[in-house]
């Protein structure tokens, strides 16, 4: 065994509230972090089941939406390098309305079982969707309840955070990762969501030309010790 | 889904009267109700296309929907009634079943 075999697995744990989130907003992250080995679990709070798109033509009802989904995100997750999935089998639009508590109880659950170093959730305020926020706030003090010494990162839309001080933040507060090399990954992950994507023309053109609609970076928002301790371009 | 035609839909719409049925309703992102228990006494559909529907239920109430353009009868012979934009977005659902729908 060589040295590279025998230094610990790098574990990374996303935990976020639709299917899509993960390719949509940090896809070229993911993809490159799994590319490297690292071992990643996401969760989704809900199978995006209360969706609106429904593939265009559409091909889905509410009824089959949750399966089709599922699938989906599977084949994502397959695209990205995402090696567990696991859902937390809320109703899509009702996260901020279960329990809160019982929800930070099942998420220190998941953090004691993959100990993980890195910790990807929305912020519980800037998340942009109640679900967002909500499972945002759940990870965030279930994080913070373990103990657990993970660095926790809030993910952010788009290029938004190439200007931080425009939100009230610093550089230093924000992580950016050069994605550039997996946005190959970012788009076959974006039409995996095929009864989300369909709609955006876009995603449809010829890949050289889909991929120009990708940044070059994805950010983070250092949400704990661990993570301000850590380099401006890698969260780990 | 279908495209909705009147007389199939109602054909549909009549299996359900007269007995109890859960529903699931929703307009576009505002609203949705979902495993509505209710005694359904009348059923309707109208329009032309896009179509319209309403229920009477338990002798005092009324839902009414609008904007519904497809249908299909699945495989748990629940009626499925749905509005899509033209581009595949649902504005409207309207489904009724003899039992509980998926929490
Ligand atoms: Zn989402």
């Amino acid at each position: 065994m060589n040295k590279f075999d025998q230094a610990p697995v790098r574990k990374l744990l996303a935990v976020f509230a639709h299917p899509d989130d993960e390719s949509f907003i940090c896809g070229g992250t993911l993809a490159k972090y799994a590319s490297e080995g690292v071992d990643i679990t996401l969760v989704s709070a809900t199978r995006g089941e209360m969706g609106r798109r429904m593939g265009n033509p559409p091909y889905l009802n509410r009824e089959t939406m949750a399966a089709a989904r599922e699938m989906e995100l599977r084949q994502a997750c397959a695209s990205l390098g995402i090696r567990h999935l696991i859902f937390l089998n809320i109703r899509d639009k009702t996260v901020e309305f279960t329990d809160a508590d019982r929800l930070t109880a099942r998420i220190e659950d998941l953090i004691h079982q993959v100990d993980p170093d890195v910790v990807l959730t929305f912020h519980e305020t800037l998340g942009g969707h109640p679900d967002h926020c909500a499972i945002g706030k759940a990870t965030t003090a279930a994080l913070r309840g373990t103990g657990h010494r993970g660095a926790l990162y809030f993910i952010t839309f788009g290029d938004a955070m190439e200007r931080p001080e425009r939100f009230g933040f610093t550089r230093g507060d924000i992580t950016k990762v050069d994605v550039h090399a997996h946005l190959e990954a970012k788009l076959a992950a974006f039409r995996a969501h095929r009864c989300q994507t369909e709609i955006d023309e876009w995603v449809w053109l010829p890949d050289q030309e889909a991929m120009t609609r990708f940044g070059r970076h994805e950010y983070f928002m250092k949400g704990n010790r661990e993570a301000a301790a850590r380099l401006r371009h890698d969260l780990f | 889904m279908m495209t909705i035609t009147r007389p199939q839909v109602e054909a549909e719409l009549l299996k359900f009267v007269g007995a109890d049925a859960y529903i699931h309703s929703e307009a576009t992102s505002f609203v949705f109700v979902r495993n509505f228990k209710i005694k359904l006494t009348h059923a309707y559909i109208a329009g032309e296309g896009p179509f319209r529907a309403a229920l009477r239920f338990d002798g005092h109430g009324w839902l009414r929907m609008e904007a519904l353009t497809h249908y299909e009868v699945d495989g748990n012979s629940r009626l499925l009634l749905a509005g899509y934009d033209d581009r595949g977005r649902m504005n409207v659902a309207l489904h009724l079943g003899k039992e509980p729908f998926a929490e």
